[in-house]
């Protein structure tokens, strides 16, 4: 494998000058981002040198773009450092030995879930993805598709998603695509509204708001040009929903992002893409090319003299950036805390202006929507519920992956049924909800419905729709240690009880905390009461329901790992 | 400020503050309302100069309707809000998160002379009692002792990560010239490329000293007279170096004056200073500042002798000049360190004595 030696991406003769590079996204909308990663990929690093001219250029001041760029994971600022690879050491690959991985790859660091939960481990090197247990099995491949569906299940989202050629714009024409949004166009954006008023259709990004409404309340915000941003940064661990969606039917993405640019008077729009998907980065450029070229974006897209166009933008490795307001931040190019809300999004967002910013699946829904109408939508769920939900099943099961299922179905069919079950012979432990978000279900707390709803009388919650299984087997102070220390190392460190508590709840899972059980439950309950409600964002909110969980589902162990590390 | 209540108050809307009905004016923070209300919401992270941050959230405040308690310094008033600013859940948690902030500290208590703000987070620990030890572990921040500038200690140990300092530079000073890097636990206070504070954009201002509230950034120069006996006194006066008059308190023990903060409330400057008003102060008590006339001697060297003989030996010079060059060969120019009467008194001089209006002042700039 070509992992060492690496000076950059070009041969001599080609490379571009720094002018060159500058020139080119100077005038870019929110052309940070994308700079960096050219000087990046040119120089297999950012030089000081790099940094000073980008920072002249667009009047950065250079200490916080220094300090900026060292926010992100993936810029490294030692010679050579982008073409180091990353193993990921993820809660579902440390299951597949990551950590031998690891060390069987000199220079190699470890990163966090990238997102490929139903593969072998992932290794990202430089802008390719490879699959492998061992270094020799190491190979590029695309993403899995969804598994076969259910007979008797409608899909929404996944419908065409296993047509081949679907990727492509005559493809997804072929399959219906653009169809809807043609017919929408020729309305009222006001009737479009209402149709995803009705449909019921809420946020699939994991806080579940309602997007007939947030769309609504950016239509009517004052202020100009409006801006659409699909949130495809999926940095949750054991989601990889996004991915499937984006590579498999990319122009659904699009079609549901001119629509909410037609519904809310929006004339842009940022795709802002995870930097651990470089395929998908290829696919959407490709479609929005095909998409431009037909006209469905650009001056007349959304009809005579209405301009609408889109732009990807990469992130570099922090799963704050996800976090709706440090996203539009990182889209800036400013610092990516999370801002203060109110006010939200939908009137202060990309540059101050009124904002729309939608999940991916969230959009993906919208042609579906679009071709069947609000009543078909709200039926697919189960009883009150309205809609379907990707869910992102990984972990100890028989078969992994993708499953789009009603609102409300039942967990346990979700993983005996579809999925195959525990393999080995082996019994479940334990589940995690929203990825890591939503700490552990164990024991009777299994025979829940995936809806919100039911998983909040768990304390839990849905979210994005991850779900991690562990067998008997699995040790899971190990599990939640690890899952702590992703929040730890993804704490953006604006806010006091986030920055500190997830440092002190990883070490108090690491075996460093008061030896008698009585102080270590009070310290550990007295930090996640804390974070829980009055950390500044979801990070720091959700982090310590893995230790309420644990605590609640696992005392035994809990007490075991206390007298055991005194 | 509107009143489109028209009750003549000065106030646009109400809320209900602890139980009781407050005016507002519009833009205000639930904060703004509650300090004028004195209910002394304790924070960190907050200096009134300042965008509100969020960053420390011991502001919290319950608010009806909120299942969560808001940090009051960056939540707007609205009309009709119910909020409630003590509680025993506010309670423990502003006791938590201060045990949580002293955990990541090596020292809780620092010398006053570190800086204006500097006894703050000490206070809150003794307010909510929260000298407990309690959640012990990894301490955050590295120290920068290879810093060797001469005003400015750099302890970030003692760092709490509330990013005044930062905010202070860019939003009062304006010179950017440190920021955050890294992220969660790992944040670190830094210059570009990790740098000196000499080789960056810093012009020693001392503001981000002035502003934090634990004394990770702290005055040198003051520090250095740690050991000065005696209890310090702050006399409030007006910097003497140029026209723009900040208000400073001189800190001084016994006769020795030990250092400068500026006036957090001094109108021309609002806790602002530059290099000279915070820093350059030794002049006043040092040993080459005459204190007595001296003349030349026929030996080329200055000697002492009394005002009369130094006088004469001045105006016999001055004559000697505008007999030769004429009265617009002499200049006259004030010096800053001087007091204004002094400056008033020189250029009454030079024009009353000499019939020239060559005056001038070293501050002018
Ligand atoms: C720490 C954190 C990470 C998040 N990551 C994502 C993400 O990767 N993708 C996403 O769509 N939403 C993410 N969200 C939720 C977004 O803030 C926002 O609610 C969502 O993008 C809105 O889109 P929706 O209404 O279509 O769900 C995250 C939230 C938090 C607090
Ligand atoms: S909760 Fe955590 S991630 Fe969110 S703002 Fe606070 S420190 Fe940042
Ligand atoms: S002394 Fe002034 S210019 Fe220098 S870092 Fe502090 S606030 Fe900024
Ligand atoms: S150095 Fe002081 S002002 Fe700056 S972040 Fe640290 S504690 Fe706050
Ligand atoms: S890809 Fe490794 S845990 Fe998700």
């Amino acid at each position: 494998m070509p992992l060492f030696g690496y000076a950059g991406n070009y041969d001599g003769m080609n490379t571009p000058s720094d002018a060159e590079l500058l020139a080119k996204w100077r005038e870019e909308p929110a052309p940070l981002l994308p700079l960096l990663h050219e000087f990046h990929e040119r120089d297999g690093h950012l030089s000081e040198n790099a940094l000073r001219a980008i920072s002249d250029d667009l009047r950065i001041p250079i200490a916080d773009l220094f300090g900026t760029v060292t926010f992100y994971h993936h810029f490294s600022r030692d010679p050579g450092g982008y073409a180091h690879a990353r193993v990921c050491t993820g809660p579902i690959c440390a299951l597949q030995g990551a950590d031998e991985l690891l060390a069987a790859m000199p220079n190699a660091h470890a990163m966090p879930c990238p997102g490929r939960c139903d593969e072998p481990i992932p290794v990202l090197d430089r802008d390719r993805v490879l699959c492998g247990t061992t270094v020799a099995e190491l190979a590029a491949r695309p993403s899995p598709l969804p598994p076969a569906p259910h007979p008797d299940i409608e899909e929404c989202v996944f419908a065409h998603i296993r047509t081949p050629g679907r990727a492509t714009l005559a493809g997804y024409r072929a399959t219906g695509g653009y169809s809807g949004l043609e017919d929408a166009l020729c309305g009222r954006p006001g009737a479009l509204l209402d149709a995803i008023d009705a449909s019921g259709l809420a946020g699939r990004g994991g806080a579940g708001f309602p997007t007939g409404r947030k769309w609504r309340a950016v239509a009517e915000a004052a202020g100009e040009p409006r801006t659409i941003v699909c949130n495809a940064d999926e940095g949750e661990p054991g989601c990889f929903k996004d991915r499937a969606l984006m590579d498999y039917d990319p122009h659904a993405v699009i079609e549901g992002m001119i629509a909410a640019g037609f519904a809310t008077g929006a004339t842009r729009g940022f795709i802002y893409l995870r930097y651990e998907y470089p395929d998908t980065m290829r696919i959407l450029e490709t479609a929005l090319e095909e998409a431009r070229g037909d006209g469905l974006l650009g001056a007349d897209a959304l009809g005579p003299g209405r301009p609408f166009d889109l732009w990807v933008r990469r992130g570099a490795g922090a799963y704050i950036c996800g976090e709706e307001t440090s996203l539009l931040n990182s889209l800036e190019g400013q610092h990516p805390f999370p801002r203060n809300r109110p006010p939200f999004p939908v009137t202060h967002g990309y540059e101050d202006l009124p904002t729309v910013v939608n999940n991916v699946e969230t959009l993906a829904s919208v042609p579906h929507i679009l071709v069947h109408g609000a009543e078909w939508y709200r039926g697919l769920g189960i009883g009150d519920h309205a809609g379907t939900k990707v869910i992102s099943l990984s972990g100890d099961v028989a078969r992994p992956g993708n499953y789009e299922v009603p609102m409300g179905f039942p967990l346990m069919t979700l993983i005996d049924d579809w999925a195959g079950g525990v393999p080995r012979g082996r019994k479940i432990q334990a589940v995690t909800m929203a990825g890591l978000s939503g700490g552990f279900l164990a024991g009777e707390a299994l025979d829940v419905t995936l809806d919100e709803p039911d998983i909040r009388s768990k304390g839990s919650f849905l979210g994005a729709g991850g779900i991690m299984v562990f067998d008997d087997s699995r040790d899971m102070i190990e599990v939640a240690h690890s899952a702590m220390e992703f929040f730890a190392e993804e704490s953006c460190g604006k806010c006091f009880p986030c920055r500190i508590g997830t440092q002190r709840l990883t070490e108090r899972l690491h075996g460093d905390g008061p030896p008698d059980i009585g102080a270590w439950i009070d310290e550990v309950h007295d930090l996640g009461d804390t974070m829980m409600q009055t950390s500044a964002c979801g990070l720091g909110q959700a982090a310590p329901l893995i230790t309420e969980s644990l605590i609640r589902y696992f005392p035994d162990r809990v007490s075991r790992h206390v007298a055991e590390s005194a | 400020m509107s009143d489109n209540s028209g009750n003549g108050t000065g106030f646009d809307f109400e809320i209900t503050l602890d139980g009781e009905k407050v005016g507002v004016r519009r833009g205000e923070s639930l904060y703004e309302v509650s300090e004028r209300h004195r209910k002394e919401i304790p924070t960190l992270c907050y200096d009134p100069r300042l965008e509100a941050f969020g960053g420390c959230r011991l502001c919290i405040v319950e608010l009806d309707g909120a299942r969560n308690p808001v940090a009051s310094c960056t939540t707007r008033a609205e009309s009709g809000m119910r909020i409630t600013t003590r509680s025993a859940r506010l309670d423990m948690h502003r006791r938590v998160l201060m045990e949580m902030v002293a955990s990541e500290n090596r020292d809780t208590d620092v010398d006053p002379l570190s800086g204006y703000a500097s006894q703050e987070m000490a206070v809150l620990l003794d307010r909510y009692e929260a000298r407990t030890g309690r959640f012990a572990g990894a301490r955050s921040g590295r120290s920068r002792p290879d810093d060797d500038n001469p005003f400015i200690l750099r302890d970030y140990e003692n760092c709490i990560s509330c990013y005044r300092c930062v905010r202070v530079c860019a939003e009062q000073e304006g010179d950017y010239a440190i920021s955050v890097m890294n992220r969660g636990f790992e944040t670190q206070i830094t210059t570009e490329f990790e740098g000196l504070l000499g080789d960056s954009a810093c012009t020693f201002c001392g503001q981000c000293i002035q502003t934090c509230p634990t004394g990770a950034l702290a005055d040198i120069k003051a520090l250095a007279n740690a050991d000065v006996p005696g209890e310090t006194e702050k006399t409030r006066t007006v910097c003497p170096y140029c026209g723009v008059g900040c208000a400073v308190d001189l800190m001084s023990r016994g006769d020795k004056l030990i250092g400068v903060q500026p006036a957090m409330d001094g109108p021309a400057n609002e806790g602002a200073l530059c290099v000279k008003g915070q820093f350059a102060f030794d002049f006043v008590q040092h040993p080459d500042r005459l204190a007595y006339p001296m003349v030349r001697g026929e030996d080329g060297e200055l000697h002492e002798t009394d005002w009369d003989t130094a006088l004469d030996r001045a105006a016999a010079g001055f004559t000697a000049a505008v007999e030769d060059h004429g009265r617009h060969s002499v200049y006259g120019v004030a010096s800053g360190r001087a007091p204004h009467e002094a400056a008033y008194m020189m250029q009454r001089f030079i024009r009353g004595a000499f019939g020239t209006n060559q005056i001038d002042n070293c501050s002018r700039a």
